[in-house]
C-alpha cells in the first residue's frame, strides 16, 4: 500500500545517505544507536522548530545538524554536552526539569523509552554522523536519480531472463538471502495464467503442464509463456491495468455523471493495441495525437481519446471567473493525466507554485497546458476516407432532394404566413391577454363531472404548449359561497402528461400538483397538452382559472412557459365533451402567436393538401436518411485552434495571469533529453504530436523506465519502485535499480514491445520460484521486496468475478463492443447509480468490459478493491474487509454462481458425491481433494445439497488467492 | 499476528459458536486489516474532546440570510438594487434586486441568538451551538461544493473526512461500520458516492451506505437458504479456510479474510439490531416525527433515530442528509431554491426542524452530546438579492454558515460574520479548511499531521491550509 508518513520518509532519506559517509568504525555502533533510535526521534519531534523545515527556527537552535546542537541556540551554550546528561539542556527540557522550557511544547511529554534512548545516547558521547556536509535533501534537483540517462548494460551480465536473475539475486546475497526453490507444476501454471490473461487454467492444461514440466521445466515454461501471450485474453487483462493508468472511466464524473456510452472503442483499442504488441512508444504518441498520426485511421485516431478519458465538471456556469476555474480544473486532468501515466512525475504539483520536491517549475506546468489548450470534452467522427466518401455518396443525394422539397414547403408557408399576417392585423382583441399570475374564463353555469384545459400554445412557443408549466388549476361553483371544486382536498383527480420524469421521485412534475391547493410545485405540461380534472360528484361550475405562479415576492412573475392557447371543455359523463370557453378574442401573446391562430383559417384546402404532401415527402426523405449507416461517433474530443495564448495562473488562480509560455516540453530532463519548443500560435494538433514524439525518445529517461517498472509491478505485485506514476522525490526509490535499467534498456531494444520483456521476465527463475513463506528470510525482508519468495496475492475485482464465471461454466468471452452494466441509472438533470441485485446472463462478460461508472459502487466489483475512477489507479488497494464477505456470501451473483456450478458438476461429472467433489476441486482450484476435504465435501452435500458445497467452494480462500 | 481467527474457524467447525470471538487479540486484528487506522500508536495526537462525529449534511445550497443569519437591513432595502452589486452574474445568471427573507427571524435562547421562525424547533438548541456564520467556498456549482464540504476538495477522488477520521482514529465498535451515511429518501446527494468515498484510502474507510429506508446490501443471506444450511455452509468453509491457512503460513491476509468472515457474520446480528426502529418506545416515536403525515418528514425523522442508535453502538462517523440533488426543477429535492424560495423551503424546513431538532434533544438527554461532536453543513449559502425572472436565489458561495455543538464546543456563540445583506463574509473569514481542521482538533487529531501519500503529494483532509477556529471551542 502506498501509504507514507513524511516524516519517517526523512528518516529513510537521511539512513541511505549515510552510506556515503566516511564513518568511523569506532564510532559505528553508537552511529547505529543514533540512527536506529535518536535520529527518528529528532525528525518527529524537534525538526518542525529546529531545523531547515521550521518556518521559523525556534531560539535560534537547530537539530538537524551536530554543529546546529553543538553551537547551541539563542543562549550561546551547547544544548547537548556529550557524556553528560544532566548538563544537557536537551535532556533536561524533554525530562521537563527546566519550569520555562518543556519539550516538545505543548505537547505531551515524550515516552519514558525514548528519554531513556537520548539519555543513552548523550552517555555515549552524543554520536552524530550530521557533519555538515551531509545536509539532508530536502527535495530532487535535475540530477535525481530518475532523471539521470539510462545506465548503460553491464556486458558481462548479458541479456535475458539469466540477466534478470542476476541482478536480483546480487541484491539476495548482500542481505544473506537467496531465491526459493522452483515452485511446483501447478502453482506455477496458476500464476502464470492468471497474471497474462487473468484466468485460470483449466484442469487439462495443469496435466498437460505438469507432464511436460517434469520433463524439460525449461522449455515447458517457454512455450506455456507463448501460448497464454498469444491469446486475445492477454490483451484483457493488460489492457485493464492500461485503462487503470489512464484514469479511463465511462461516465463523465461531477454533478452530472451522464453515461459515456460511445467510449468504449479506446477500451478496445487499448485491448487490440496489447495483443498486436503495438510498440509502446507509438501506443503513447497515439493517445497524445493519435489524430495527427492517423489522420484518416480509425484505428488510430481512436487512441486519442486517453485525453478525454477522465472526469469533468460539465455543468454550466453563467459565472465568469468560475468557468475559467472549471476549465482550468478539466486541463488538470488531462495534465495530471499525462505526466503520471508516461512520465512517473507530478507535474500537476506544480500548478500553483513551483513543484516543492522535483525541479518542476510551475512553467513547466503550464507548458503542458499550452498543449492541450485547444482540447475540450465531446464526441467526434472517427472514420476512414473511405467511409467518409461512402457516408457522403449515400446522403448527399437525399439532403439535396430534402433542401428542395423543404424549399417548395417554406414557398408556400411563407404566403400562406403573409395572409394569416394580414388577417391577425384587423382582428382587434376583445380581453386581456393571459396572465402568468391567474388566467380566469367565466361561463354560463354548467352541471358537470369534469373539465378539460387543451392547450395549443405557450409563452415561448407558439406551436405547442407541451413544456410549459401550472402551478394550479382552479374550477369554481357556481353562486353565493364559491368553492374550489378542482382540488384534490375535495375529491377531485386530474389526469395529464408531463413533461420531466425523476424516476426515483415518481410524484415530481405531475398533474396532481395543479390540484393541490399548493403554490410551489408546478405540473409539467407533457403532450398531449390537456390536463383532465374529473370531480369527486357533478358540479355545477361558472368558472375556471389556471396559474403558473402566485404570490411571488419580486417584480417577476413566471416561473417558466405559461400556456397562452386554450380551449376548456367540460362534460357531464366524462365521455362526451363540449367547450364553454376559449383564448379566442384574448389578444395575442406575440405578433407570432396572433399569426399562429390565423394560419388555420386562412389556408386554403389546396395549400393544406400541398403542405401536407410535400411535408409526407419530407419525412420519407428523413427515413431514408436515418436508413443510412451513421458514421461511428466516439467520445475522442474536439479539438480547435486556441483563440488565447497561455500563461502561468499565478498561486494557481486563473483570474492572475504571469508570464507567457509557449507549448514546449518540461525541462526537469533537459540535461539528458532533447527539448522542443514551439510557436505560441503552434497548429493544435502539433502541439500534441510534438509532445507525444518527446515523450517516447528512446533517450528519455523516464518514459522507459516508469513503463518497465509497470510491467514488472504487475508480474510481481510490486513495482521497483513502489509508487509507480511518481519517479520523484517523494515517490519510491528503485529496489533494484540496475535491474530498473536493465529492463527499460531492454524494452527500447526490443522496440518497445512488451511480450519479449514478458517472456524473459516469465521465464526467469526469480518469477518461477516457489511463493513458499520462510521466517527467516520473512525476518530480514518481511515483504520480499528482495523477492526471496514470489509474492502470493489475492485476485484482483475483475479476476475474481471472471473466474466465478469461468467456474460456473458460465463465462461469455464475446470481445470487444459496447460494455454491461451491473447497475440501473436514473436520469433526471443528473445520474444516480444503483447496483444491481440481479445479474442476468447478458452480463457474463469478462469484467474489462463492465461500463464502469464513476461515483457508483457495484458491490462485486468494488468491493474488492476496483477503484473510483476519479484518479488514475497504478497500483491497485488490497483491502480484506466484511463487506466483501456479505457480498460473496450474499449476493445473488454468488448464488447463481453457485447453482451454475452445480449443475455443471450434476451433468458433466460422475453420480457419487465424491467425483462430484473431485470435479469441482478440479474446475476450481486444478487439484484433488484430501481425503478429509472429501469427506467434510460430501457431508455438505448430504445434508444440504450441492449447490450449498458449490457457494462455499466460491468462497474458500484457495479460490482467491494464488502462490 | 494471533491465530485467534484460526481457533475461531475451529471452533465455529465444531459447531460450538458461530459467532463466539470476543477476543482482545480479534479485535486488535480487526483493528489493523479491516478496519485500517494509521496504526503506529501516534492517534490522537493529544487528549480528544469527541469520540465520534455526527455530520448533518442539508444539500443544495441552504439559505444562510433565511435559515440562520439574521439580516434586518435585507428587510428594509427589499427592492433595492444591492449596493455594487449592479447586475451581477452568478450561477444561473442575473441578479435582480435585494429581496427580504420570507420570514421572520426571533430571539432564542438564553443567547437571544436570531434565528428563522421557520425552524421553530431548531431554535431550542442555540444555546448550544457554535455558528461559524463567515464560511466561503472555492466553487458555486452543488457537486464540486458538497464534494469541498466533505473533502476539502472541489473535485473527486479525495477522501471525506469521515473516510479520514476511520483511517486515522479506526474503529470503535467491533461488529458495526466505522463510517455510516444516511442518504435521504429522495435519493443522493449531489455528486453522490464521492461526499463519502475514501478517495485515495484504501476502500474500508468509504461509507457503508444504509438507512431506515434501506438496509445495507447483501446484509440478509439469501431466502433460499436456511439457518440450518447456512451454518453447516459456514463451518464447512471455516474448515477449509483454516487448513488452506496452515499450509501457507506468513500469508496474515488469509487470516485477516478469514476473520473478516467472522465480523461479517457479527454485522448480519448487530445491523438489524440497530436498525429496528420498533425496539424505541411511543414517546420516542413521537418525538421524532416518525410517524408524520409528511411522508418525506417521517423518513428523515427514522433516519434521525437510527442516526442516534448508531451512534450509541459505537459508529465513529455518521453523515445524515437531509434532502437529495438538484432535479430538473430546481429546490424541488433539495435547498437550491432558485425560484420560488417561499414554496421550496416551506416543503424543506418542515422536513428537517422536528426531526433534527428532536435527534439533538435525544443525544443530549442521553449524554452523547458530551462526547459525540455535531456539525451542520451545507456546500454553500445564497444571494440576499433574488435572482432575476423568479422569486428565489442564486448560489452564494461567498458566505454561509455551518454550525458546530456538543463534545467540546462552546454553545450560544457565533464566529465570524457576513456584511450587512450576507452577500459576503467579511468578518474572521472561515474555510472548509479551517472547519475540518477544528473538527479533527475536537477529535484530538492535528490536521497537518494526519497525512497519506498518493500520487506525489503527503495529502491531508485540509489541503495545505486551515486553522483551528479558536472560538467554538470550549
Amino acid at each position: 500500500m502506498g501509504r507514507r508518513c513524511g516524516k519517517s520518509k526523512w528518516a529513510l532519506l537521511a539512513a541511505g545517505l549515510l552510506t556515503a559517509a566516511r564513518v568511523n568504525a569506532a564510532e559505528a555502533a553508537g552511529v547505529a544507536f543514533f540512527e536506529q533510535k535518536i535520529r527518528p526521534v529528532l525528525v518527529e519531534h524537534c525538526y518542525e522548530c529546529h531545523s531547515d523545515q521550521a518556518k521559523k527556527i525556534k531560539g535560534g537552535l537547530r537539530l538537524d545538524s551536530r554543529a546546529g546542537w553543538l553551537t547551541g541556540g539563542d543562549g550561546g551554550t551547547a544544548a547537548i554536552v556529550p557524556g553528560q546528561p544532566e548538563e544537557s539542556l536537551l535532556i533536561r527540557a524533554v525530562q521537563h526539569l527546566e519550569d520555562d522550557l518543556a519539550m516538545p511544547p505543548k505537547k505531551p511529554k515524550l515516552p519514558d523509552a525514548v528519554i531513556a534512548d537520548l539519555v543513552s545516547w548523550v552517555k555515549m558521547g552524543a554520536p552524530d554522523p550530521r557533519d555538515g556536509a551531509l545536509v539532508e535533501a530536502k527535495r530532487a534537483d535535475k540530477s535525481w536519480w530518475s532523471l539521470q540517462p539510462l545506465r548503460a548494460a553491464d556486458p558481462a551480465v548479458g541479456v535475458g531472463p539469466e540477466a534478470i536473475d542476476h541482478y536480483i539475486e546480487v541484491s539476495l546475497k548482500e542481505k544473506g538471502l537467496a531465491l526459493n526453490p522452483p515452485a511446483d507444476a501447478r502453482a506455477l501454471i496458476r500464476r502464470m495464467s492468471y497474471d497474462v490473461t487473468g484466468l485460470p487454467p483449466t484442469p487439462e492444461d495443469v496435466a498437460a503442464f505438469a507432464a511436460a514440466y517434469r520433463s524439460e521445466p525449461q522449455r515447458a515454461v517457454a512455450e506455456l509463456a507463448d501460448r497464454l501471450l498469444a491469446l486475445p485474453a492477454y490483451g484483457e487483462r493488460w489492457g485493464r491495468h492500461w485503462l487503470d493508468v489512464v484514469r479511463f472511466g465511462e461516465t463523465i464524473g461531477f454533478e452530472v455523471n451522464f453515461p459515456i456510452n460511445d467510449l468504449w472503442p479506446f477500451r478496445d483499442y487499448v485491448i487490440r493495441s496489447l495483443n498486436e504488441d503495438k510498440p509502446f512508444n507509438r501506443f503513447i504518441a497515439e493517445q497524445l495525437a493519435g489524430d495527427v498520426f492517423g489522420k484518416d485511421q480509425p484505428e488510430t485516431e481512436v487512441g486519442s481519446a486517453f485525453l478525454v478519458a477522465g472526469p469533468y465538471d460539465s455543468v454550466g456556469n453563467r459565472d465568469v471567473v468560475a468557468q475559467k476555474n472549471i476549465r482550468a480544473a478539466t486541463l488538470d486532468d488531462l495534465i495530471t493525466a499525462t505526466s503520471g501515466a508516461f512520465l512517473g512525475m507530478t507535474i500537476h504539483c506544480a500548478r500553483c507554485h513551483h513543484h516543492k520536491f522535483d525541479p518542476i517549475p510551475t512553467e513547466d506546468y503550464y507548458r503542458l497546458r499550452a498543449a492541450f489548450e485547444g482540447v475540450t470534452h465531446g464526441r467526434r467522427v472517427i472514420a476512414s476516407a473511405e467511409e467518409r466518401a461512402a457516408f457522403k455518396a449515400a446522403t448527399d443525394p437525399l439532403n439535396d432532394q430534402r433542401a428542395k422539397l423543404v424549399k417548395d414547403r417554406d414557398t408556400l408557408e411563407r404566403e400562406v404566413t403573409r395572409r394569416a399576417k394580414e388577417a391577425a392585423d384587423k382582428v382587434v382583441a376583445t380581453r386581456s391577454k393571459v396572465n402568468p399570475e391567474l388566467t380566469e374564463e367565466r361561463f354560463e353555469p354548467v352541471a358537470v363531472r369534469a373539465v378539460k384545459l387543451v392547450m395549443t400554445a405557450s409563452t415561448t412557443n407558439p406551436k405547442s404548449a407541451g413544456g410549459s408549466r401550472i402551478v394550479e388549476f382552479e374550477a369554481w361553483s357556481a353562486g353565493d359561497g364559491a368553492r374550489n371544486v378542482a382540488l384534490a382536498s375535495n375529491g377531485a383527480r386530474a389526469e395529464g402528461a408531463k413533461s420531466a420524469v425523476a424516476e426515483d421521485f415518481p410524484e415530481a412534475y405531475g398533474a396532481h400538483l395543479a390540484i393541490d391547493g399548493l403554490f410551489g410545485e408546478q405540473w409539467f405540461i407533457g403532450t398531449p397538452a390537456v390536463l383532465t380534472v374529473t370531480f369527486a360528484k357533478t358540479e355545477t361550475i361558472d368558472r375556471v382559472s389556471f396559474r403558473n405562479a402566485k404570490d411571488l415576492m419580486t417584480e417577476d412573475k413566471a416561473q417558466g412557459a405559461t400556456p397562452t392557447d386554450y380551449e376548456i371543455q367540460v362534460s357531464a359523463d366524462g365521455e362526451t365533451w363540449r367547450t364553454v370557453a376559449s383564448s379566442a378574442g384574448r389578444e395575442p401573446w406575440s405578433a407570432a402567436h396572433a399569426i399562429e391562430r390565423m394560419r388555420r383559417e386562412v389556408t386554403t384546402p389546396e395549400e393544406a393538401k400541398q403542405i401536407a404532401a410535400l411535408s409526407a415527402e419530407i419525412a420519407k426523405v428523413d427515413r431514408a436518411l436515418k436508413a443510412v449507416p451513421p458514421l461511428r461517433e466516439v467520445w475522442a474530443g474536439k479539438y480547435a485552434q486556441p483563440e488565447e495564448g497561455t500563461f502561468v495562473h499565478k498561486g494557481g488562480d486563473p483570474m492572475k495571469p504571469g508570464e507567457a509560455v509557449v507549448p514546449a516540453s518540461p525541462t526537469m530532463a533537459d540535461r539528458v533529453v532533447p527539448s522542443f519548443a514551439l510557436p505560441a500560435d503552434a497548429p493544435e494538433g502539433e502541439r500534441r504530436r510534438a509532445l507525444g514524439e518527446w515523450i517516447v525518445r528512446d533517450d528519455h529517461p523516464l518514459t522507459p523506465r516508469v513503463l518497465a517498472n509497470r510491467v514488472w509491478q504487475y508480474h510481481f505485485g510490486t513495482g521497483i519502485v513502489d509508487t509507480p506514476s511518481d519517479f520523484g522525490f517523494l515517490g519510491g526509490r528503485p529496489t533494484h535499480p540496475e535491474l530498473l535499467d536493465y529492463l527499460a534498456r531492454r524494452l527500447v531494444a526490443v522496440g518497445w514491445r512488451l511480450k519479449p520483456l514478458h517472456r524473459e521476465i516469465l521465464l526467469s527463475r526469480t518469477y518461477r520460484q516457489s511463493g513458499a513463506h520462510r521466517a527467516d528470510a520473512a525476518r530480514v525482508d518481511q515483504e520480499a521486496r528482495l523477492l526471496w519468495r514470489f509474492p502470493p496475492r489475492r485476485l484482483g475485482a475483475e479476476e475474481l468475478r471472471d473466474t466465478m464465471l469461468h467456474v460456473a461454466g458460465k463465462l461469455d468471452r464475446k470481445m470487444g463492443g459496447p460494455g454491461f452494466r451491473l447497475y440501473k441509472f436514473t436520469q433526471n438533470n443528473v445520474c444516480t447509480y444503483f447496483p444491481l441485485d440481479r445479474h442476468g446472463p447478458e452480463t457474463y462478460r469478462r469484467s474489462v468490459y463492465h461500463q464502469n461508472a464513476r461515483a457508483s459502487v457495484v458491490d462485486v466489483l468494488n468491493d474488492f478493491d476496483l477503484p473510483d475512477i476519479a484518479f488514475a489507479a497504478p497500483r491497485r488497494a488490497n483491502t480484506t474487509t466484511p463487506l466483501q464477505a456479505l457480498t460473496l456470501l450474499n449476493h445473488s451473483f454468488t448464488t447463481d454462481m453457485a447453482q451454475a456450478l452445480a449443475d455443471r458438476l450434476e451433468h458433466g461429472s460422475g453420480a457419487s458425491s465424491s467425483e462430484k467433489i473431485d470435479a469441482a476441486y478440479a474446475i476450481a482450484f486444478q487439484r484433488s481433494p484430501t481425503a478429509e476435504e472429501r469427506a467434510a465435501g460430501a457431508k455438505l452435500i448430504e445434508t444440504h445439497g450441492l449447490t450449498a458445497f458449490c457457494r462455499a467452494l466460491l468462497n474458500m480462500n484457495e479460490l482467491i488467492y494464488l502462490d | 499476528m494471533t491465530v485467534a481467527p484460526l481457533e475461531l474457524a475451529r471452533r465455529q467447525f465444531l459447531g460450538r459458536m458461530t459467532t463466539g470471538l470476543t477476543g482482545v487479540a480479534l479485535a486488535r486484528l480487526l483493528r489493523a486489516d479491516l478496519f485500517g487506522a494509521a496504526g503506529g500508536g501516534v492517534l490522537p495526537h493529544f487528549p480528544a474532546k469527541a469520540k465520534r462525529v455526527l455530520q448533518i449534511f442539508c444539500p443544495g445550497g441552504a439559505s444562510h440570510v433565511d435559515l440562520w443569519d439574521h439580516k434586518p437591513l435585507l428587510e428594509k432595502f427589499h427592492g433595492t438594487p444591492l449596493p455594487g452589486g449592479d447586475a451581477e452574474v452568478t450561477f444561473q445568471g442575473k441578479n435582480g434586486n435585494l429581496m427580504r427573507s420570507p420570514w421572520d427571524f426571533a430571539p432564542a435562547g438564553r443567547s437571544g441568538k436570531m434565528i428563522s421562525t421557520l425552524l421553530p424547533h431548531m431554535a431550542r438548541h442555540v444555546d448550544d451551538m457554535a455558528f461559524v456564520h463567515s464560511m466561503t467556498s472555492r466553487t458555486n456549482t452543488h457537486g464540486p461544493g458538497c464534494i469541498a464540504m466533505n473533502t476539502c476538495f472541489t473535485r473527486e477522488g479525495f477522501p471525506s473526512a469521515g473516510a479520514w477520521i476511520s483511517h486515522g482514529l479506526g474503529t470503535l465498535n467491533e461488529n458495526l461500520p466505522t463510517f455510516v451515511a444516511l442518504q435521504d429518501i429522495r435519493g443522493e446527494p449531489p455528486n453522490g458516492k464521492a461526499n463519502w468515498g475514501n478517495g485515495f484510502l484504501p476502500a474500508q474507510h468509504q461509507a457503508v451506505v444504509l438507512a431506515a429506508h434501506q438496509p445495507l446490501r447483501n446484509l440478509a443471506r439469501p431466502g433460499s437458504i436456511s439457518e440450518a444450511e447456512e451454518e453447516a455452509t459456514r463451518a464447512f468453509l471455516a474448515q477449509a479456510n483454516a487448513g488452506h491457512a496452515e499450509a501457507h503460513p506468513g500469508n496474515s491476509e488469509l487470516r485477516a479474510r478469514i476473520a473478516a468472515y467472522e465480523l461479517a457474520a457479527r454485522m448480519q446480528l448487530a445491523a438489524p439490531e440497530v436498525s429496528d426502529l420498533s425496539r424505541e418506545p411511543a414517546h420516542v416515536h413521537a418525538l421524532y416525527g416518525t410517524n408524520d403525515a409528511n411522508m418525506l418528514k417521517a423518513s428523515y425523522a427514522r433516519n434521525c433515530l437510527l442516526t442516534r442508535r448508531l451512534l450509541e453502538k459505537g459508529v465513529r462517523y455518521v453523515s445524515l442528509y437531509c434532502a437529495s440533488r438538484a432535479s430538473s426543477v430546481d429546490g424541488l429535492l433539495n435547498w437550491d431554491a432558485h425560484k420560488t424560495l417561499k414554496a421550496d423551503y416551506e416543503r424543506h424546513a418542515p422536513i428537517f426542524d422536528q426531526p433534527t431538532a428532536a435527534l439533538l434533544a435525544d443525544m443530549k438527554q442521553r449524554g452523547l452530546l458530551a462526547d459525540t461532536l455535531v456539525i451542520w453543513c451545507s456546500e454553500f449559502g445564497r444571494m440576499p438579492t433574488h435572482q432575476e425572472g423568479t422569486a428565489g436565489r442564486d448560489h452564494n458561495p461567498d458566505a454561509f454558515t455551518t454550525w458546530l455543538m456538543g463534545a467540546g464546543v462552546k454553545g450560544g456563540v457565533s464566529h465570524g460574520a457576513t456584511d450587512d445583506f450576507g452577500r459576503r463574509s467579511v468578518q474572521d473569514v472561515a474555510t472548509v479548511y479551517d472547519f475540518y481542521a477544528t473538527v479533527l482538533h475536537l477529535l484530538g487529531v492535528d490536521h497537518e499531521r494526519l497525512t497519506y501519500y498518493h500520487n506525489g503529494s503527503n495529502r491531508r483532509l485540509t489541503d495545505v491550509h486551515g486553522h483551528v477556529l479558536k472560538g467554538v471551542l470550549s
